[in-house]
């Protein structure tokens, strides 16, 4: 070791990396001042009123409010349930497939996943539009004479939702099913069990909590879900997060608002509180335990074994063992083909709008028509002349670009705070870390909205792009951490062994080994970014506008192919990304 | 697994309940199993070739080879997890390939273990029977026994999870045995435990095959543990069965240059044959060296391969009849026996083991001694 090395290893530099919990503190700080305290303010707000409760009494005594509460959370729990049924055999599909194909159906279910959600709704407008290929194809084969009617009904917006939240839980499942070592299967089946009972006794209860927290991602994303049901959906499929942007828009009494955003919050809150006590609040993002220190495998093994036949098992053998021999009877391969043919068609409805609106993309008519009637680029010379979409696109990549900074520098330090720190509350810790992922985007819009008016940073890049970063610091640090903790360290502890300052141990050592990690993070937080609609339209200004801003206007105005092109960049951006983040992406997914 | 939702529509209960689970309860006999030309091949890679092999009802024979040998493929073709490319598998007689792997009423105890994570060791091990829909009651009382039989009554409540890594795997013993089953499939069930634990699961596992008298096949790589446990041992290499005897037979007379240096340590001396007097043969090493070797098959070429064990040699200090002059190369002490390499002023290295026994003192290196065998201890390859 040079004499150099050994002075840096006596800086406070050293000192500092030596306790790690300091880098955990600008992240924390950050979200404290720009996410923690404008919710604490909103509550303070929604208690205004005369007394501290009028407000919310007129959320639950006004008819429209609270018939939408309850069917908000209808929607939301059926896209929930639709989503399972779905998506377990899509993720059995991918496990069982080897090879290409397992690539191409794991490709075709993740892609969708990276695209914004504002474009996979327009996708299915298209597709679902009086012009569209449904419509046309059901015509061509004289099924229909007139188009039907197939959107702005609640059919529209279940099937929406559930397309673009399948996505989130098939991952989900899938990465309970992968986990899951495949001798367990050859044990049951050696041990005399058919098919049916590897299925329900083995198979299924083992990847519950997959399908538990999918379940419970989906159901809170559905809760607070405002893009999709507003595109989608008729005049009686109102949900509760699209009162509040709506209220925003014509300036109601101060406090009412606050009170219904606080009541979305809450009711969020209050479910992913339960379901955290029931299986962990891992499932928020989809990871392991961090280590804590603690042995957590007896505990959690003591938990489960007290109920020896629970009322779950109980519940199994009585009505659905009896339910499963029955279908039981059915002829052989039936279940083979029954994951084939609900996995195909899965695939078929993430995969197929996309297609479609790339395809439109490159028509030659002015109005949305499938097929085109005939090719051309104009749409994309339109895009690329008209000053107001350059303009929302520059500002979308400097925002993203900004964000992703913001993301990186805070959430990275702060995974390597979660990581290597041994202070105690680390579960606590990362849960304040990820939590912007579970909070409806209208409440945080809502509740930032206060802030950034006093702030001046309305309609700013710096605002949006710190707004964003509140959302992209949680896909770092998942993300970030989960490269660490596949960091062997006994590599570490082998190159300080042999003389490497601990700044050379992370430069030669942990740098290289998560840096396909922190590069999916950077794609990631920039797309986050790129693709955020719902802050930035509470918080952007008229003359400041993003692209998902512009896409937003355009979709209610007018519904013209320029969309498609923007939809097909953001594809090809998105497709790039992925091969870009593949090593990671293969490695664990993040996702 | 939904793939398999699908179920026959051939009944299930008539045969799985009248014959195989009573016969079972009653206390079985271990199946006679007749391994006939089997081939299975992945692609141009051909893992078993023809194999034949008859295991008798009630042995205990074990498959050894190195890895890719074949051993987990046949032992995966006879569980049903794979299917065969030819050949036939009978049991007791019957054809058994198109019976699919949960209706072949085997037990099986996997390396991994395989435990169900989610269920008790009770329940775990009273899975088959669950599976057999035998009534809760005689399940109850046969996993209580079982349990009893493998120490594991006062673990009944635990989960998988909160044992160690022998009590897991004498659960996983614990599940293939319930039953009672005519045959019962091991795959390397004990290489991931550490070598104290897997000695004395050696011993349970030899005393609980004569209890329950299953026809047992075992899987390994490890030729200790053949040699401890089987009644015969099918040695594999290369996607055949090389040789099949019983381990003092495979250890003292090898057919193969490959078994005898697969199992145990060995000295292979090539040398020139000078002449045949019944079944001794007198040999000539290249280096001149003239010693005799017993041989129970005709040697017909004029040259051959002797096959002696290190701990045949015995090592002289001074020259003794019949004895061959060498340098101590190498000396170790490994407490019972001492460890001692010796060269031939031919160049022929020689491996020696011999006991730690009183007034044995370990030779120094370069040390000149006398080292010798007599006929009986050496063995010529065919």
């Amino acid at each position: 070791m040079s004499d150099a090395t050994l002075a840096a290893s006596r800086t406070p530099l050293a000192q500092r990396l030596k306790s790690p919990v300091l880098l955990l503190v600008p992240a924390v700080l950050f979200l404290a001042v720009i996410y923690l305290l404008p919710l604490i303010d909103l509550f303070r707000v929604s208690m205004s009123g005369p007394t501290w409760s009028t407000h919310f009494e007129r959320v639950f005594s006004v008819p429209l409010y609270w018939e939408s509460l309850i069917r908000t959370m209808q929607i939301a729990f059926t896209v929930a349930c639709l989503c399972a049924l779905l998506g377990y055999p899509t993720a059995l599909l991918i496990h069982r497939t080897r090879g290409i194909a397992q690539i191409l159906i794991a490709t075709a279910v993740v892609l969708p996943y990276f695209i914004a959600i504002l474009i996979r709704t327009y996708a299915w407008m298209v597709l679902l539009g009086r012009n569209g290929p449904i419509n046309k194809l059901l015509q061509t084969l004289g099924l229909i004479d007139t188009p039907l009617a197939l959107l702005f009904n609640r059919g529209s917006v279940l099937l929406g939702m559930t397309a673009v939240l399948l996505p989130l839980m098939v991952l989900s499942i899938y990465a309970s099913v992968a986990r899951l070592d495949t001798s367990l299967t050859r044990a049951a089946l050696a041990s005399g069990a058919g098919p049916l009972a590897v299925f329900w006794r083995v198979l299924l209860p083992l990847t519950l909590p997959g399908i538990g927290a999918g379940f419970l991602l989906v159901f809170v994303a559905g809760l607070g879900f405002f893009i999709t049901p507003t595109l989608l959906g008729g005049p009686g499929d109102q949900m509760f997060a699209m009162h509040i942007t709506q209220q925003a828009d014509s300036i109601t009494g101060e406090g009412f608002l606050q009170a219904l955003a606080v009541v979305l919050l809450v009711i969020t809150l209050v479910v992913v509180g339960i379901a955290g006590r029931i299986m962990g609040f891992e499932f928020i993002w989809g990871g392991g335990k961090l280590g804590d220190g603690k042995p957590r495998p007896v505990a959690t093994a003591a938990r489960v074994q007290a109920p020896r036949r629970g009322f779950g098992m109980v519940l199994a053998d009585l009505l659905g063992w009896p339910l499963l021999r029955l279908m039981g009877l059915l002829s052989a391969g039936w279940g083979r083909w029954t994951v084939r043919i609900m996995g195909g068609a899965v695939i078929v409805a993430l995969v197929v709008p996309i297609i479609v609106v790339m395809v439109i993309s490159f028509s030659k008519a002015s109005y949305l028509t499938f097929p085109p009637p005939a090719w051309s680029l104009r749409w994309y010379e339109k895009f690329f002349s008209d000053s107001n979409w350059m303009n929302a696109f520059r500002n979308s990549l400097l925002i993203a670009l900004l964000s992703a900074t913001i993301s990186v520098s805070l959430g990275a330090t702060a995974a390597m705070g979660i990581v290597r720190s041994n202070i105690r509350y680390k579960s606590a810790l990362m849960l304040l870390l990820v939590s912007p992922m579970i909070v409806p985007p209208v409440v945080l819009g809502l509740s930032l909205y206060a802030l950034f008016l006093k702030l001046g940073l309305v309609g700013t890049y710096l605002g949006l792009a710190a707004a964003h970063a509140i959302g992209g610091i949680p896909i770092v640090v998942v993300i970030v951490a989960a490269s660490l903790q596949a960091v062997d360290q006994r590599l570490e502890q082998g190159a300080a062994v042999h003389g490497a300052s601990p700044l050379t141990v992370f430069r030669t050592v942990t740098l290289p080994a998560i840096a396909p990690g922190l590069a999916a993070a950077v794609f990631f937080a920039f797309l986050h970014s790129f693709d955020e609609l719902v802050l930035s339209l509470f918080l952007s200004s008229p003359r400041m506008k993003t692209l998902p801003l512009m896409l937003w206007a355009d979709i209610n105005y007018q519904l013209n192919p320029v969309l498609a092109v923007v939809s097909t960049l953001e594809v090809l951006l998105v497709v790039g990304g992925i091969i870009l983040a593949r090593p990671v992406l293969t490695r664990g997914k993040p996702a | 697994m939904v793939q398999t939702l699908a179920r026959r529509e051939m009944s299930l209960e008539a045969p799985r309940t009248t014959t195989t689970a009573a016969v079972r309860t009653q206390g079985a006999i271990g199946a006679g199993i007749s391994i006939r030309e089997v081939v299975k091949r992945y692609g141009a890679f051909v893992a078993a070739d023809r194999i034949s092999l008859d295991i008798e009802p009630g042995e205990f024979i074990t498959l050894l080879g190195p890895s890719g040998s074949g051993k987990t493929t046949l032992l995966n073709l006879l569980a049903g997890f794979q299917s065969l490319d030819g050949g036939q598998i009978l049991v007791d007689g019957r054809p058994i390939q198109n019976v699919p792997v949960h209706r072949r009423g085997f037990g099986m105890v996997f390396q991994s273990y395989a435990l169900f994570p989610n269920m008790t060791v009770a329940q775990n091990v009273g899975f088959p029977m669950r599976m057999a829909r035998i009534d809760r009651e005689t399940t109850d009382r046969r996993v209580a026994e079982t349990l009893e039989m493998m120490r594991l009554s006062d673990h009944a409540g635990k989960l998988p999870a909160q044992m160690s890594g022998g009590q897991q795997q004498r659960v996983a013993i614990a599940r293939a045995i319930v039953m009672r089953p005519r045959v019962v499939l091991m795959d390397e069930p004990l290489s991931a435990l550490d070598r104290r634990l897997r000695e004395s699961i050696q011993i349970e596992l030899r005393e609980l095959h004569q209890a329950i008298g299953s026809t047992i096949l075992f899987v390994t790589h490890d030729q200790s543990e053949a040699l401890t446990m089987s009644d015969r041992i099918a040695v594999m290499d290369a996607g055949h069965i090389v040789q099949v005897a019983r381990p003092a037979e495979i250890y003292r007379r090898p057919q193969s240059r490959f078994v005898a240096g697969f199992v145990g340590e060995s000295n292979l001396i090539d040398a020139q044959v000078l002449g045949r007097n019944g079944r001794v043969l007198t040999l000539r090493t290249p280096g001149g060296h003239v010693f005799e070797a017993e041989s129970r098959h005709g040697v017909s070429a004029d040259s051959a391969t002797v096959l002696i064990r290190p701990e045949r040699i015995a090592i002289h200090a001074a020259p003794a009849p019949a004895t061959l002059p060498a340098t101590v190369t190498s000396a170790l002490f490994l407490g019972e026996v001492l460890r001692i390499e010796v060269v031939l002023d031919d160049g022929q290295r020689l491996l020696i083991r011999c006991p730690d026994i009183a007034g044995r003192d370990l030779p120094e290196v370069g040390t000149q001694v006398h080292v010798g065998w007599g006929a009986a201890d050496s063995w010529v390859l065919s």
